[in-house]
C-alpha cells in the first residue's frame, strides 16, 4: 500500500524524516517497503500484514505513529448526519442478509456536476497508486484511502424505485459487472439490487448499468459493512480482486461507516461537485460487537520476559484506542472496533510490546528440565548413507520432488503417481517416484558442461500412490557415466559398468554392516536387460542397480554407458537395525588355497557361490573370486575361474590333510555339480 | 700354527675382505654351518689323544664364537652401506601429482542443515522428521489458520487432493509433536517444502527450511531471543546482535521478524515467537502453566549468507562447478 508522508502527517502533528518515519513504522509492525518520490513529495510503500486491515488507509498509519511518537491523533473533518434528514423519503434500505451484511449506510448527493476532482486530490491519488476517473468517484477513492472505508457511488436515477436491497444472490443470477465482464453468481454470494436486479457485487465491484457517468444528475452513495469471509470467497469464485475486495477481506471498520460516508459527502460539498441531501440512511440490522478483555500486568510480564507495570500497559494500550480500566491487578480493556484481531490476553500483551518496543525484551536462555538433544534415527541413518558414498567419491545433488511425466519413471509403476491437482505447468504436476530422473538431469545438465567425473548421488523422499494411500519413502540413488578415476600418469582411466555401480552398492551395504544382498535379473524396462539387476536383501527387493537401456541414454548428452542404482533407505535403515552375533577370533594360523576350476562360459558366478556354499566343511572360513579369464588358450564356450579359499579352524592348527581334505571336497562338487573340470 | 690356528686366521681374512652380505653368509656357512670347516674340526677330535680332547674343544668353541661376533660385527657394516644403496636406487620424482582418489562432497544444504543440527543438538533440541506430503490439517489448520484468511493463501500451495499437501513450512511437524507428546520438550525440524513462486535469484517452488519449537514453564519472548542470540552465533560467527520487529504468522502471538546484525548490516532471517495458545491449548496443554516459542529458518539463505551466494537457484541446479565448491 502506497501513501504520501505528506498526507499522513496531515493528521499525526510530528516532524520524522521519511527515513525515520519509515524505520519506525516497521519497527512497529507496518514493514515499509521502500519510500518513493511523487509529485506530493515522499511516498511509503508499506506492507500490511493480514491481521492488520486496520493499517490499509491514511489513518490507521497516522494512528501508529501517534501512538509510537506519543502525540495525539488528529480526527477527520466530517459534518456527522445522524439523522435521516430529507434521505429517508427519497430512499431506502432492507438488509435481508444481514449475516453478510451487519451495516448498510446510503446517502443522496442532487444537482451533480461532471467536473474534474481537484488537482491535489488527484496528485495524491496517483502518488497512492489510483487512477483518478472523476469527481465524485475520486472522492469516493480518496476517502477509502484515508479511512479505509470502500464507498460506492450508484446512479440514482437508474435504480428501479430508487431503493436498495441487500441479500443473496439467486441461483444463475447475473450482473456485468463495471468492467464489462457478465458474471454468474450464486446463492453464496452477497449482491446489491434495487427494487428489481443486482445492480453490485456487495464489497467487490459494481454493476455497469447503475455505474456514475457524466449524465449523472443524483447520487446514491454506498457505504457499508460486509462480512470478510464471505466477501473473500465470492471474490476468489469470480476470480475479480478490486481495492475494496481487498479491504473488505480484512478488517473494515463497521462503527467507521456513517463518518466516511459524512467525510465524502463534505468533500464532494466544499469542492462544489453536488449538492449534498441532508441526513442518512443507515441500517444496522445487526449491533456492532464491543469486546472486552481481562488483562494481567503479570502475564504481560511473563510473555514478554521484562517488566511490565499496569500503568505501562494501560498507557500503550490507550494510545493504540483501547479502552483501559483498573480493576484490581488487572485491566479491564475494550477492545476498538477496528481491532477484531485482539482477542485474547495474548494479543493485547503483543500491543503493549510493541507500542513499549521490542529492544527492551532481554536476552535469556530457558531454563527448567534439561532435555537431551540428537538427531533422529532416520536423520542419522541417512547421514551415514550420505557420508559413504561421497567416500566413495560420489558427489550429493540435491535434485526435483515436482517433476513432469517422463521415461525415466518407471513405466510399470505408471498408476501409482501422484499429481498435483490443478498443476500449472508439467514440470510441477506430480511427484517422483525415483530419484532417477533428477539425477540423470543432473548427468545431462553436467555433461553439457564437460564436466567429470560425473559420479553423483541423492538422497531423497518418492512417492507413490498405493490403495488409495499415500506413501513416502527416503530412497537412495546414483549415476556413474565415464570414469570415477580419471585417468592420470600412472592409470588409464576405466569407464564405470555395471560391475562399478555393484560395487558402490556392496560398499554401501558392507559400510552399513547389512546382512548380504543377492542380485536377480531385473525386468526394469529402464535398464539394459542383460545388465541390470533387482537388489534383494532377506528375500525381498529393494531396489535395483544396471545398465541404462540404450533406447533411454540415447536422450542424454553422453557417449559412455550410463549406470545406477537405487535403494529404499527406509529398507536398509530397518536391515541395518538388526543386532549382529560376535565370532570369536581363532588364535591359530589360516591357510590359504586356490583352485582354478574351468567351467562352462555362460555359468553365473552366483551358481558357484551356491555350490561352494553348500559343501559342507566347516574349515572354510571364507572365499573369493579372484579371477575370470575367457579366450586363448581355452576351448570355445568355457572359462577359467581363480577362487582362493580359506581354511580355519578354532581350536587348532590345521594339517596338511586336513586342507587337502576340504579343498577336494569342494572341487568335487564344483566337478559334479557346475560341470567344472580342472585341467593339469 | 697348527691346523686351527691356520683355519682362524683365513676365515678372519675372508670376513674383512667380504665386500657383501651374501659373501659373508658364504663364508658363514662354510666356517661355522653344519657341514662347516670348525664343525669338522670337532669331529675329527676323536683322532686326538684322550687328554688333548678338552683343550682342543674349548679351543674350537672358542673360535667359533669369536668367530660368530667378527661375522656380526662385518655384516653390521655391509648391511648399513648396502641399505642406504639400495634406498638412493629407490629414489622417485616426489613432486609428480599424487594419485588422485575420487571424493564426492555433501551438497551445501546437506552440510548447512548438518551445522544447523550441530548447534540445536548442543541447545538440547531433538530432531524429528515429518512428511513432505502432509496433512491439511497439519500444515494450516492445527497451526491455527482460520478458513479461508487472507494469510493463507491456496494459490501458494500444492494441493494433491482436498485434505493432502506438499508442506509449504515445516512449521507442520508441530502439530504431529503436540498430538503425541506432553511438554516439556524442545524439538527441531530441517526438510523440504514447497510453495508456488516464480522462480529467480531469490524464490524457488522448492526450499529448505528449519523449524523450531518447545514448550516449558514460564517461557517468554525473552527466553526466545536468547536462544535465537546463542543459535545465530553457532551459525554465523562472532558476537550477533538479535533485532525482533513485529509480524504476523497465525501459529505465534506475539509474531515477529527476527534480524541479526552480521557483518555491519542487519539480516532478515525468519519468523518467530510464542506459540500461540490457541495451539497449545487445543492440545489440552495449560496455557497458564506453559509457554512456548518457535522460529523457522531459511537453510538457503543461510548458506546464501554464510558464503555470499547471490543466486538461489544454483542449489537445485546441481551443477558440479558450484557443488564442488563447499
Amino acid at each position: 500500500m502506497k501513501l504520501p508522508i505528506e498526507w499522513i502527517k496531515e493528521y499525526v502533528p510530528i516532524e520524522a524524516s521519511p527515513e525515520e518515519l519509515a524505520h519506525r513504522l516497521t519497527m512497529a509492525g507496518l514493514e515499509v517497503e521502500e519510500t518513493a518520490e511523487s509529485s506530493v513529495g515522499p511516498v511509503l510503500d508499506i506492507k500490511v500484514t493480514p491481521n492488520r486491515g486496520d493499517c490499509l488507509s491514511v489513518m490507521g498509519v497516522a494512528r501508529e505513529l501517534a501512538a509510537a511518537y506519543k502525540v495525539d491523533l488528529r480526527a477527520v473533518p466530517h459534518n456527522p448526519s445522524r439523522n435521516e434528514g430529507e434521505t429517508a423519503p427519497i430512499t431506502a434500505v432492507a438488509i435481508e442478509a444481514p449475516e453478510l451484511c451487519p451495516r448498510y449506510a446510503a446517502r443522496i448527493i442532487r444537482s451533480v456536476k461532471s467536473i474534474e476532482s481537484p488537482a491535489w486530490m488527484q496528485a495524491r491519488l496517483i502518488a497512492a497508486g489510483m487512477r483518478p476517473v472523476s469527481g465524485i468517484v475520486d472522492v469516493t477513492n480518496y476517502v477509502m484511502l484515508e479511512t479505509g472505508q470502500p464507498h460506492h457511488a450508484f446512479d440514482y436515477d437508474t435504480l428501479a424505485e430508487r431503493r436498495i436491497v441487500v441479500r443473496r444472490a439467486r441461483p444463475g443470477e447475473q450482473i456485468v459487472t463495471l468492467d464489462g465482464q457478465e458474471r454468474v453468481l450464486n446463492p453464496e454470494m452477497l449482491v446489491i439490487c434495487d427494487a428489481e436486479k443486482p445492480v453490485a457485487v456487495a464489497g467487490v465491484m459494481g454493476g455497469g448499468e447503475t455505474e456514475m457517468g457524466p449524465r449523472t444528475r443524483t447520487v446514491l452513495l454506498e457505504s457499508a459493512h460486509f462480512n470478510s469471509l464471505s466477501v473473500r470467497r465470492t471474490s476468489r469464485t469470480l476470480n475479480l480482486r478490486t481495492e475494496a475486495s481487498y479491504r473488505f477481506e480484512r478488517v473494515v471498520d463497521p462503527a467507521g461507516v456513517a463518518a466516511a460516508a459524512d467525510r465524502a459527502c463534505a468533500l464532494i460539498a466544499e469542492l462544489g461537485m453536488g449538492e449534498v441531501v441532508s441526513g442518512i440512511v443507515d441500517c444496522t440490522p445487526i449491533p456492532i460487537p464491543s469486546r472486552t478483555l481481562n488483562l494481567r500486568p503479570k502475564r504481560v510480564t511473563l510473555l514478554l520476559g521484562f517488566e511490565v507495570s499496569a500503568e505501562a500497559a494501560a498507557d500503550s494500550l490507550t494510545r493504540l484506542g483501547f479502552g483501559v480500566t483498573p480493576s484490581g491487578e488487572s485491566l479491564n480493556v475494550t477492545v476498538p472496533t477496528w481491532r477484531p484481531d485482539v482477542v485474547r490476553e495474548e494479543d493485547m500483551a503483543e500491543e503493549v510490546g510493541r507500542v513499549l518496543g521490542y529492544e527492551n525484551i532481554p536476552e535469556r536462555l530457558p531454563h527448567g528440565s534439561s532435555t537431551q538433544g540428537g538427531d533422529s534415527a532416520d536423520g542419522r541413518f541417512n547421514s551415514r548413507i550420505r557420508e559413504v558414498l561421497a567416500a566413495a567419491g560420489l558427489q550429493e545433488v540435491a535434485t526435483h520432488t515436482l517433476l513432469a511425466p517422463g521415461p525415466f519413471e518407471d513405466s510399470r509403476t505408471e498408476s501409482s503417481r501422484i499429481a498435483i491437482r490443478s498443476a500449472l505447468s508439467a514440470e510441477l504436476s506430480g511427484l517422483r517416484r525415483s530419484l532417477l530422473p533428477g539425477l540423470l538431469e543432473a548427468l545431462d545438465r553436467n555433461a553439457r558442461r564437460g564436466q567429470s567425473p560425473l559420479a553423483m548421488f541423492e538422497v531423497g523422499h518418492i512417492f507413490h500412490a498405493t490403495d488409495s494411500r499415500w506413501s513416502e519413502r527416503t530412497s537412495v540413488g546414483g549415476v556413474l557415466c565415464g570414469s570415477l578415476q580419471p585417468a592420470g600418469w600412472r592409470h588409464d582411466s576405466k569407464p564405470a559398468d555395471f560391475h562399478a555401480a555393484h560395487g558402490i552398492v556392496e560398499r554401501l551395504s558392507d559400510s552399513l554392516h547389512l546382512p548380504d544382498t543377492d542380485l536377480v535379473r531385473s525386468k526394469d524396462p529402464r535398464l539394459h536387460p542383460g545388465r541390470s539387476a533387482d537388489v534383494l536383501l532377506n528375500g525381498a527387493t529393494i531396489g535395483w542397480v544396471g545398465e541404462l537401456h540404450p533406447r533411454l541414454s540415447a536422450e542424454i548428452h553422453v557417449r559412455e554407458r550410463i549406470v545406477a542404482f537405487e535403494l529404499d533407505a527406509s529398507a536398509l535403515q530397518e536391515a541395518a537395525r538388526q543386532v549382529r552375533g560376535y565370532e570369536p577370533l581363532s588364535p591359530f594360523p589360516s591357510v590359504v588355497r586356490d583352485l582354478a576350476p574351468r567351467v562352462p562360459v555362460e555359468l553365473e558366478c552366483a551358481a558357484v557361490k551356491t555350490v561352494v556354499e553348500s559343501v559342507d566343511t566347516p574349515l572354510l572360513e571364507g572365499f573369493e573370486l579372484t579371477d575370470v579369464y575367457i579366450g586363448n588358450p581355452l576351448p570355445e564356450g568355457t572359462k577359467s575361474l581363480t577362487l582362493s579359499f580359506t581354511f580355519r579352524a578354532q581350536d587348532r592348527t590345521l594339517t596338511e590333510e586336513e586342507v587337502t581334505g576340504a579343498l577336494s571336497q569342494i572341487r568335487h562338487a564344483l566337478e559334479t555339480r557346475c560341470g567344472a573340470t580342472f585341467p593339469a | 700354527m697348527d691346523e686351527l690356528a691356520q683355519l682362524i686366521l683365513t676365515a678372519e681374512k675372508e670376513v674383512a675382505e667380504a665386500d657383501s652380505t651374501a659373501a659373508l653368509a658364504r663364508i658363514e656357512t662354510l666356517y661355522l654351518g653344519g657341514k662347516g670347516s670348525l664343525q669338522a674340526q670337532l669331529r675329527a677330535i676323536g683322532s686326538l689323544p684322550r687328554e688333548e680332547r678338552p683343550t682342543f674343544g674349548a679351543r674350537v668353541n672358542a673360535a667359533k664364537q669369536a668367530l660368530t661376533e667378527r661375522i656380526e660385527d662385518r655384516r653390521s657394516v655391509l648391511a648399513g652401506g648396502e641399505t642406504a644403496t639400495r634406498l638412493a636406487a629407490e629414489s622417485i620424482d616426489i613432486t609428480l601429482p599424487g594419485e588422485p582418489i575420487p571424493a564426492g562432497r555433501l551438497h551445501p544444504l546437506t552440510q548447512t542443515m548438518g551445522r544447523v543440527k550441530d548447534a540445536l543438538i548442543g541447545l538440547g533440541y531433538e530432531f524429528v522428521e515429518g512428511p513432505e506430503l502432509e496433512e491439511y490439517a497439519y500444515n494450516f489448520a492445527a497451526l491455527n489458520y482460520p478458513e479461508d484468511h487472507p494469510a493463507f493463501d491456496e494459490m501458494m500451495t500444492f494441493y494433491v487432493d482436498d485434505t493432502h499437501l506438499l508442506r509449504t513450512q515445516t512449521t507442520a511437524l508441530q502439530g504431529r509433536i503436540m498430538s503425541q507428546r506432553k511438554p516439556p520438550f524442545r524439538i527441531a525440524t530441517t526438510g523440504r517444502c514447497f510453495r508456488y513462486e516464480a522462480v529467480d535469484a531469490t524464490h524457488h517452488h522448492t526450499f529448505h527450511q528449519v523449524d523450531v519449537f518447545m514448550v516449558d514453564e514460564g517461557i517468554s519472548m525473552a527466553d526466545l531471543k536468547g536462544t535465537l542470540k546463542q543459535f545465530a552465533r553457532a551459525m554465523f560467527g562472532g558476537d550477533v546482535q538479535v533485532r525482533f520487529r513485529p509480524d504476523f504468522f497465525p501459529f505465534v502471538e506475539p509474531g515477529v521478524d527476527y534480524s541479526i546484525y552480521w557483518e555491519n548490516r542487519w539480516l532478515e532471517l525468519g519468523g518467530a515467537g510464542l506459540i500461540h495458545p490457541n495451539i497449545l491449548e487445543s492440545h489440552g496443554i495449560d496455557t497458564e502453566r506453559w509457554t512456548g516459542f518457535a522460529f523457522g529458518l531459511g537453510i538457503e539463505r543461510t548458506h546464501m549468507i554464510q558464503n555470499g551466494v547471490n543466486d538461489l537457484r544454483l542449489y537445485l541446479e546441481n551443477d558440479l562447478r558450484f557443488l564442488r565448491q563447499f
